[in-house]
């Protein structure tokens, strides 16, 4: 396998033969592979041609010689950091957990950006929008006005494989501590989450006794599974996404006019109001010296703020006072330091007691002066 | 200054040029710093003092070799940054978008300070000396490489841009932002060192069934992507060096994956594994994002190559043409890029696309790297709609955007390199607009 590898990518001979595919002249472009199958991508590839790609020396003699660092990983090594899910279950380890119980967590650990219910908001993404199978219809919807109905893009109605929710879930989430949940947490979660969608398996609702395990979870059959182009799977995969790319039809291309190109005077759409600035930091293209830094030193509660709190409070999205924000501080301020320190330990509105932190009092009335410091 | 003071004392030389020296010097130090002091004269209205008045860096000691261990840009570059947006922020700023200034770069290459960064988690700042790249999957021979190890593989330097597919997306269904940086600022082009991932391979048996490759990062989002062995053997590299130096945290040091021309989501950061194997990954970054949804309801996956783009950097919403003079002869100047070849050529239009000039490329154009073009203009305070369209050596031409949105409607998110067009406005401002003929 190595050899017949090895054949394709350095032997004269087969690029000699690849080289009556060369589409030009100036830049050497091909758009064939040297096994003589197209590129993948629509685009061409640069087959070293007189020790150069494109305009790049080659040292050619790097592909003739044996090269082989480092060392074989072990079994455990590989164990531990093969952490992704394939659709064929591949990497889906056994568990078990209840919708109910993927309710509770999901309270817990999950509603705090995503909302009750999975409905999302302030920039969080939504998990669901009413039943699955109902809102994949929504797929051919087009926003060509403000007031048309867009599609509906959530878990539910659009992700093609259930074994991505399940992966995404236990590397990437809770947000501020991925890979904290245990297998029958995110068994549980992933439960929780096809419930609110009104997912089915086997014909099956899930109610919240309902308990999902390995076995039942590779029966999902998601209701968008058909909805992607070009179909990856299989061993014709990727030559199905060759075939794809080649025709530009299926992505749009233009045309070279250079005179008359279209009737009359153009149409022209505008920025609608002042359009979207509110940019950070304001453009400027005034050469003038910056005002000079006040503090010097690390504040005690700068990296506490960072771990524990910035997930909230970095921006106004969740409702949370933003940090740096002078007026969103004031107000908050009018209350007096001492009832923002007791509110925050015990918690306010969204913000769980001691924002779901185990920081102890010191710690968090540090963290809150940080706050207000930056925030003035 | 004092030991050039100290000479002009004790030496004494009839030379004018070292009258001027002790001359100058004693008025420095007397901080007389107005007129010339080879001949004093009237200032008068129209002198420039710039010109006039002598400058403290003219006259005083710069700092030391011993002040910037690492340089630092001018201070009065300081506007000079990357930019952010709530719009652009899955609800906090560790999943986000810091915006390239495109309009301030020179030339092809980004400065490593100013590229644009785009993470899922944060940008990890990662131990050089705890961290591995792991090989495994269909390989004969799985590996593990500390970063030194890696570096003992060949290494090559390209240039490429990378671009993230969403650059311009906010505006599939009409201009919004009146800036250059949030309209196209998700992209940055650097020289990039490292080692062809062909060459690593080429000695671990890749088996025949081998038709993927799962990328992965180490950062808190552990982010991964499906990619196609047919690239990977072709130019995808490891690369750890970026124009001259290690790559910064905001790419992904100590090493990241680079696919030339593709989805800079494919390009993953703080990368610690890849896994061949014979089916694709479905990775939730390339079916539930990354994915361009057509009016069909069918949505295309796995589109990797940014398609043939360009962009008028001068001028552009953030520097109009407003201090111009009616006759100034101008140079109306931009980028032009694609993830599928070389730049063969831009044209401009003066009105919105109905007729076209071709403009002149400049310096260097190589494959799947920014390129430069260049057109002369006599300004004449006249409206403009000023657009441009590239085309490259693989047969792509960007379209228009009705020719784009009769192809992709406008909910793909992803993808969209329809021309752009500026109005220029009798006074030289410049608004960001759209041609929908």
């Amino acid at each position: 396998m190595f050899k017949s590898y090895h054949k394709l990518v350095s032997t004269i001979l087969v690029a000699t033969v690849a080289s009556t595919a060369l589409l030009s002249a100036d830049t050497g472009a091909s758009g064939t592979y040297m096994n003589g199958k197209k590129v993948i991508d629509g685009g061409v590839t640069y087959p070293i041609r007189q020790g150069k790609t494109a305009l790049y020396f080659v040292n050619e003699t790097i592909s003739t010689q044996p090269i082989v660092h480092g060392r074989t990983p072990t079994a455990n090594e590989v164990k531990h950091w093969d952490i992704d899910v394939m659709p064929d279950g591949t990497g889906l380890p056994e568990g078990s957990g209840t919708v109910e119980e993927g309710d509770e967590l999901y309270e817990e650990k999950c509603a705090s950006c995503h909302f009750d219910f999975g409905t999302g908001g302030a920039g969080y993404p939504a998990l669901q929008k009413g039943n699955a199978y109902e809102g994949r219809d929504s797929l051919t919807n087009q926003r060509n006005s403000p007031d048309d109905d867009g599609p509906i893009r959530v878990f539910g109605t659009y992700w093609p494989q259930a074994s991505t929710l399940w992966w995404y879930i236990k590397t990437g989430m809770p947000h501020p501590s991925p890979m904290s949940l245990t297998n029958d947490e995110v068994y549980a979660l992933s439960a929780y989450i096809l419930s609110i969608n009104e997912l089915e398996i086997e014909g099956e609702e899930l109610d919240d006794e309902y308990e999902l395990n390995r076995e039942k979870f590779l029966k999902v059959v998601m209701p968008n599974r058909d909805g992607f182009v070009p179909v990856i799977d299989g061993p014709k995969g990727p030559d199905n996404v060759r075939e794809f790319f080649a025709d530009t039809t299926n992505y749009g291309n233009g045309t070279r006019c250079m005179h008359n190109c279209f009737e009359g005077k153009p149409l022209l759409a505008r920025i609608k109001g002042a359009g979207i600035s509110d940019y950070q930091p304001p453009i400027s293209i005034k050469r003038e010296l910056p005002p000079k830094a006040k503090t010097t030193g690390e504040h005690a509660g700068k990296k506490t703020y960072e771990a524990s709190c910035a997930i909230c409070h970095a921006t106004d999205s969740m409702g949370a006072p933003e940090v740096g924000n002078k007026k969103a501080w004031e107000a908050v301020l009018k209350k007096g330091l001492n009832s923002v320190e007791q509110n925050a330990i015990n918690g306010m509105g969204g913000m769980p007691p001691k924002g779901g932190t185990s920081l102890d009092d010191e710690a968090l009335k540090e963290v809150i002066d940080y706050m207000i410091s930056v925030s003035q | 200054m004092t030991k050039i003071n100290e000479a002009s004392h004790t030496e004494i030389d009839q030379s004018s040029r070292r009258d001027f020296f002790r001359k100058t010097a004693v008025y420095s130090v007397s901080a007389l710093a107005a007129a010339s002091v080879m001949a004093p004269i009237k200032i008068s209205a129209e002198d420039d003092r710039a010109i006039i008045e002598e400058k403290k860096w003219g006259t005083t000691f710069g700092y030391p070799v011993t002040h910037n261990l690492y340089g630092q840009p001018s201070p009065y570059e300081h506007h000079v940054t990357r930019r952010n947006t709530q719009l652009l922020t899955s609800g906090n700023w560790y999943a986000s978008i810091a915006m390239c200034p495109i309009h301030e770069l020179n030339g092809i290459i980004t400065p490593n300070g100013l590229f644009f960064s785009r993470s899922h988690g944060g940008t990890a700042e990662i131990d050089y000396n705890e961290h591995r790249l792991m090989i495994h999957g269909l390989v004969e021979k799985p590996i593990v490489l500390t970063m030194d190890e890696l570096k003992r593989y060949p290494s090559v330097s390209r240039i490429h841009f990378i671009e993230c597919p969403a650059n311009g997306g906010p505006e599939w269904r009409g201009p919004q932002f009146p800036s250059i940086q949030f309209a196209k600022g998700m992209m940055s082009c650097a020289e990039w060192t490292g080692v062809y991932l062909k060459d690593i391979l080429k000695d671990l048996g890749l088996k025949k069934e081998a038709l993927w490759m799962l990328a992965e990062g180490a950062d808190n989002s552990h982010m991964g992507r499906t990619i196609p062995v047919d690239k990977v053997l072709d130019d995808a590299m490891i690369v750890w060096g970026q124009n001259g130096e290690a790559l910064r945290p905001e790419q992904g040091y100590p090493i990241r994956l680079l696919v030339p021309g593709w989805e800079g989501n494919l390009c993953v950061k703080w990368l610690n594994r890849l896994e061949f194997a014979s089916e694709p990954f479905y990775a939730k970054e390339e079916t539930a994002k990354y994915s361009t949804l057509k009016p069909s309801g069918k949505a295309i996956q796995h589109f990797y190559a940014n398609e043939v783009n360009s962009i008028i950097t001068s001028p552009c919403p953030d520097k109009p043409w407003t201090a111009l003079k009616r006759g100034d002869v101008v140079e109306i100047e931009g980028l032009a890029w694609s993830g599928m070849g070389t730049i063969e050529g831009v044209d401009i239009s003066f009105d919105g696309g109905k007729n076209w000039v071709e403009a002149s490329m400049k310096g260097l154009v190589l494959p799947k790297a920014w390129s430069r073009f260049s057109l002369m203009y006599q300004y004449e305070g006249k409206p403009l709609l000023l657009s441009s369209r590239a085309r490259d050596d693989a047969g792509h031409i960007q379209p228009t955007v009705k020719q784009e949105r009769e192809v992709m409607g406008v909910e793909s998110v992803y993808h969209r390199n329809g021309i752009a067009t500026w109005e220029v406005t009798a006074k030289g401002e410049v608004n960001n607009v759209q041609v929908l003929s």
